[in-house]
């Protein structure tokens, strides 16, 4: 028997994990379990990938963003992690806490009226159109070649950057 | 079915967050979790409308892919910074990192 689960719910769901995670990854009191909620945040928008028709991007965001970046941040917690607690270091001084949140507030709220207004105008239900994984593939290949080898440059100078930068000099 | 408008609001919200983090946060390691955030609201922006506006093509899509590459060195060359400036400073916090004042 299949149970039908309405879109709709699954969305909001996903949406609720993802913003609560997020705001945890920046409020939690210990780095780690921010690190962590960061992770969680990243299977949300990996969650919303698939809904959007996108699995390879899906299965990018958790091999890199989750597989790799997550472990990353983790290993350079524990490096330079103290005895100290964060959370002396991450209280916000003075009235610096509320600007910053009205900043926030003020633009995501701008951004999302901006979106709702323009509502009406954009598409309610996604066109039909099956995406095969390939796709992604076949367009890379085809049309932008020369990219995909600069991006391999900048990888591979990104990667021998952050190795010399991190080198103890003896 | 779920409209366009929907991402829009979470990406807003996403974006809020981590413009939050970014103002308000001390610690170098929270100001790259904000960064990350940011850039996630922007691949959900770019997948979003490639997939409401632009249904045959993926062209979104390959934004996306490239801009996940992007981060990913960011975060490895980020993290390598605030390696040193602790080994330099014994602490992230970037309110302390001012050796360039003049």
């Amino acid at each position: 028997m299949e149970i039908a689960i309405p879109p709709d719910l699954v969305f909001v769901i996903l949406a609720a994990v993802t913003l609560i995670a997020a705001v945890l990854a920046l409020q939690a009191k210990e780095l780690i379990y921010g690190a962590i909620a960061l992770g969680i945040s990243f299977i949300g928008i990996a969650g919303f990938f698939v809904f959007l028709d996108a699995p390879y991007l899906a299965m990018l965001q958790i091999a890199v963003y989750v597989g790799a970046v997550v472990v990353l941040i983790l290993f350079t917690i524990m490096l330079v992690r103290r005895e100290q607690s964060d959370e002396l270091l991450d209280r916000p001084e003075g009235g610096q806490g509320a600007v910053g949140l009205w900043l926030a507030g003020l633009l995501a709220v701008a951004i999302a009226g901006v979106a709702a207004l323009a509502g009406p105008n954009l598409p309610a239900a996604p066109p039909a159109g099956n995406l095969p994984v390939s796709s992604l593939g076949l367009v890379l290949a085809a049309e932008y070649p020369i990219p995909l080898v600069i991006l391999a440059l900048l990888i591979s100078a990104a990667l021998l950057g952050a190795l010399v930068l991190a080198k103890v000099e003896k | 079915m779920v409209s366009l408008t929907s991402y829009l609001i979470v990406s807003a919200a996403l974006l809020g967050i981590g413009i939050y983090g970014l103002s308000v946060k001390r610690n170098a390691i929270r100001i790259l979790f904000a960064i990350e955030i940011i850039v996630n609201a922007a691949n959900l922006n770019f997948a979003a409308f490639t997939r409401y506006l632009d249904p045959p093509l993926v062209s979104g899509q390959v934004i996306v892919f490239y801009s996940i590459a992007a981060a990913a060195m960011e975060a490895a060359v980020g993290l390598a910074l605030i390696l040193i400036a602790f080994r330099l400073n014994s602490s992230i916090d970037v309110r302390k990192l001012n050796k360039l004042k003049g």
